[in-house]
């Protein structure tokens, strides 16, 4: 409490928080509030029409014939989230923790490894897409020298999902590994010395040490990883699959990869472009981050130790 | 968001230019020196054709000083009338739009468009009479056909003869289609096969064969339609057809929906005998393939059963925006019967394979022996001349053409992974229904 006396005017710190206020509310709040009112109208973005039908959109997203598409749009979010977040944080930190321990000699791992991040959505998209074309693609030809294997990657439901996995984790790897990166660097050597002396394995001081110690940051990036996994996905859907393909039984509803944010765009820039109904998605999408985010701080308060004091 | 984004950056962009125009407008009276912008958006992404219209571009501006043509491609076909039609809401709008067929009901119901046929007096005699009604609605011309095309069979002479098939006569029905691939396959070719992309654009020209509208009201031009007609005879007898090639391993994609370029690429690497596409990409294809291949065209393969109905007249034409002064709207339709006129189309056709539209153009084609010296070109204009003139050939309108593709492609996909044809269909029925459903709501 006896930090507030940094500021000598009364009144400064409002004055040091108006911009962000002003483009938060500018860019966010209002916009979301535009998306609640929306989501309550038929409004069609071509025609301009907007008619009040309460709460039909909602309704339409959980009964009807609509409803079953946008049930599987919801686990196939929920399956894609923890498939990126999982194996890529502990990939990161993985390769995080061999690259620390080269020493200077892990210089160009570290270029290497963070490169990816440096390229846009669109751009990894595409390079994916040429990689895995099915038939003219380097993945298959290199495949093709050696053995008749010939994998449908993008028509096959389980492998566009699982190429759609692999690019997310790969375009978002250099983000994480600088994270740890800068975690490993203030963990204190001395520590794995001990770990050294009493016995520990490499495996043991990794999941006894390194793991409970970036604890925080792990926690920060499981946060930023879950808003990059549900949001930031859509270049890539849109570049290899565009939200196909259609799955086997009971995926058969809408393309695999049609997740929650490609289903909005399909949904409000789509033939019938009732906006309202892509409006009443985004509101949920909006509620299910909230919540999210609340387990987030509730499970933090309780579970990760930050050290110091 | 990527899409949403180029939106808003279109948006931004337009509202620049809009600037910049009426700064330019001023001008224009003051000095008289500044010609005034007229904007035309299209979608062709390629050199060959969106520097085609460039160059005409310059050519007109460089005899009309008052005027300055300003091509812009706008992305895929939906995008760019997605963009008009948002444009013109924030008093944006460009001049010209090329709009797909696809669009028509949705350019129609959102008023932004005025009949080009009735600015001024125009002279639309020469331009061929079914692929102008495709775009005469209550009455109107609303827009000028530009480029019309229909999807037809390419081949692989040199892999057909290795099979030991006529490669002189390709395959016309789906028999021998399925027929011819067995033989190869036989014969050791393991590139036995048909390809084309997943399309709903192929699924609605094999029910045009097929003498059956893809939706009711007189495929929409009776009244609005209300009701898809994806369970018909034809419908089952196209998706079965897929199926079966599918089945046998015949069936070649890169499973992405609407990959035209995907497609393309696996015919002209030589990874499959037979491809089907639009006549548009004969002069693309062939000049990828080279000389790696002999190519052979042949007519679209439609069920043995059917009689050859004919394809949809379809492609693109350009449609005039309403809210511009009388001038700059006679300048524009002026550009347009300029740069559709019997040598520009002649030109048109030889570069890209779409159909010349006018009567003056392929009659000048006939004379010149355009048709010997180029077999492979022929074909297209067989196939547009047999075509029977009636509504399933018309074309379908309706507000969610868009949508109901998309569903069909979805069905098409559900088939690949094996599920069956009827429980799909209907399936795809009832979402396109609905959606249908949802967009007439807005005129209640």
């Amino acid at each position: 409490m006896e930090h507030r006396s940094r500021f000598k005017a009364r009144g400064l710190e409002v004055v040091f928080l108006l911009p962000t206020m002003l483009i938060l509310i500018l860019f966010l709040y209002y916009p979301a509030w535009q998306s609640i009112i929306l989501s309550l109208f038929r409004s069609n973005l071509f025609l301009g029409t907007r008619k009040f039908i309460g709460f039909e959109n909602f309704r339409n997203l959980f009964s009807g014939a609509l409803a079953p598409a946008y049930y599987q749009s919801l686990l196939q979010t929920l399956i894609f989230s923890v498939m990126v977040i999982v194996p890529g944080l502990l990939i990161s930190l993985v390769l995080a923790n061999l690259s620390i321990s080269l020493g200077k000699r892990g210089k160009i791992y570290q270029i290497l490894l963070i490169w990816p991040y440096a390229l846009s959505p669109a751009v990894a998209g595409t390079i994916f897409s040429f990689l895995f074309n099915p038939e003219v693609g380097a993945v298959n030809t290199l495949l093709g020298a050696f053995s008749n294997l010939q994998p449908r990657w993008l028509d096959n439901p389980i492998l566009a999902f699982l190429l759609v996995v692999t690019a997310c984790i790969w375009k978002n790897l250099g983000y994480n590994y600088v994270f740890y990166l800068a975690a490993l660097q203030n963990v204190p050597r001395n520590v794995y010395e001990a770990a050294d002396i009493d016995g520990a394995g490499v495996v043991r001081s990794f999941f006894k040490i390194t793991v409970p110690l970036v604890g925080p940051v792990t926690y920060f990036l499981i946060f930023t990883n879950l808003s990059y996994s549900f949001f930031e996905a859509f270049a890539l859907i849109d570049l290899l699959t565009l939200g196909g393909p259609m799955g086997f039984l009971p995926f058969d509803n809408t393309g695999v990869t049609t997740l929650l944010i490609y289903k909005i765009f399909q949904d409000g820039f789509g033939g019938s472009s009732n906006m309202g109904f892509a409006s009443a998605q985004s509101v949920l999408l909006m509620g299910i981050i909230g919540l999210i985010t609340w387990f987030q701080f509730k499970f933090a308060d309780k579970n990760v130790h930050y050290g110091g004091e | 968001m990527k899409r949403i984004s180029i939106m808003l950056i279109i948006m931004s962009f337009a509202a620049v230019l809009f600037a910049s125009g009426q700064n330019e407008k001023v001008q224009n009276n003051e000095k008289n020196i500044e010609p005034v912008e007229i904007q035309f958006w299209h979608a062709f992404t390629d050199d060959a054709r969106s520097g085609w219209i460039n160059d005409l571009a310059i050519e007109w501006n460089s005899t009309h000083p008052n005027f300055k043509i300003v091509a812009e491609s706008k992305g895929s076909y939906r995008e760019t009338l997605q963009a008009a039609i948002l444009g013109s809401r924030q008093g944006v709008a460009p001049h010209l739009v090329q709009v797909f067929e696809v669009g028509s009901q949705l350019a129609l119901d959102s008023g932004i468009f005025t009949p080009i046929g009735d600015v001024g007096n125009v002279d639309l005699s020469d331009y061929i009479e079914p692929v102008l009604n495709y775009y005469t609605f209550n009455n109107s011309v609303y827009s000028i056909p530009f480029n019309s095309s229909s999807p037809i069979l390419y081949t692989n002479k040199n892999m057909m003869i290795k099979a030991g098939l006529d490669p002189n006569s390709p395959p016309e029905t789906f028999e021998e289609i399925l027929n011819a691939c067995e033989t190869a396959k036989a014969a050791g070719i393991p590139e036995a096969g048909l390809g084309f992309n997943i399309h709903g654009w192929f699924f609605e020209q094999w029910l045009a064969e097929q003498g059956e509208p893809i939706v009711n009201n007189g495929n929409g031009r009776n009244g609005r339609a209300t009701e898809t007609m994806l369970t018909s005879k034809a419908s089952i007898t196209t998706l079965n057809f897929i199926k079966e090639l599918n089945d046998n391993g015949f069936y070649k994609s890169t499973g992405k929906l609407e990959d035209w370029g995907g497609s393309d690429a696996i015919f002209q690497e030589g990874k499959v005998m037979f491809h089907i596409t639009s006549t548009a990409d004969l002069g693309n294809i062939s000049n990828a393939i080279d000389s790696r291949f002999d190519m052979g065209t042949g007519r679209l393969p439609i069920p043995g059963t059917s009689k050859r109905n004919g394809v949809v007249i379809g492609g693109a034409s350009v449609w005039l925006t309403s809210g511009h002064p009388k001038t700059e709207q006679e300048a524009a339709r002026d550009f347009i019967l300029f740069m559709t006129n019997t040598k520009n189309m002649n030109s048109w056709h030889k570069l890209t394979g779409y159909y010349p539209v006018r009567k003056s153009s392929v009659e000048e084609l006939e004379k010149e022996g355009w048709f010997k010296a180029a077999p492979t070109r022929t074909i297209a204009f067989t196939q547009l001349l047999e075509t029977v003139s009636n509504q399933a050939t018309a074309g379908g309108v309706m507000g969610t053409f868009g949508d109901t593709r998309t569903i069909v492609e979805q069905a098409i996909q559900k088939v690949l992974n094996g599920a069956d044809v009827k429980d799909s269909l209907t399936e795809a029925k009832k979402l396109a229904d609905l959606k249908l459903e949802e967009y007439n709501k807005n005129f209640k």
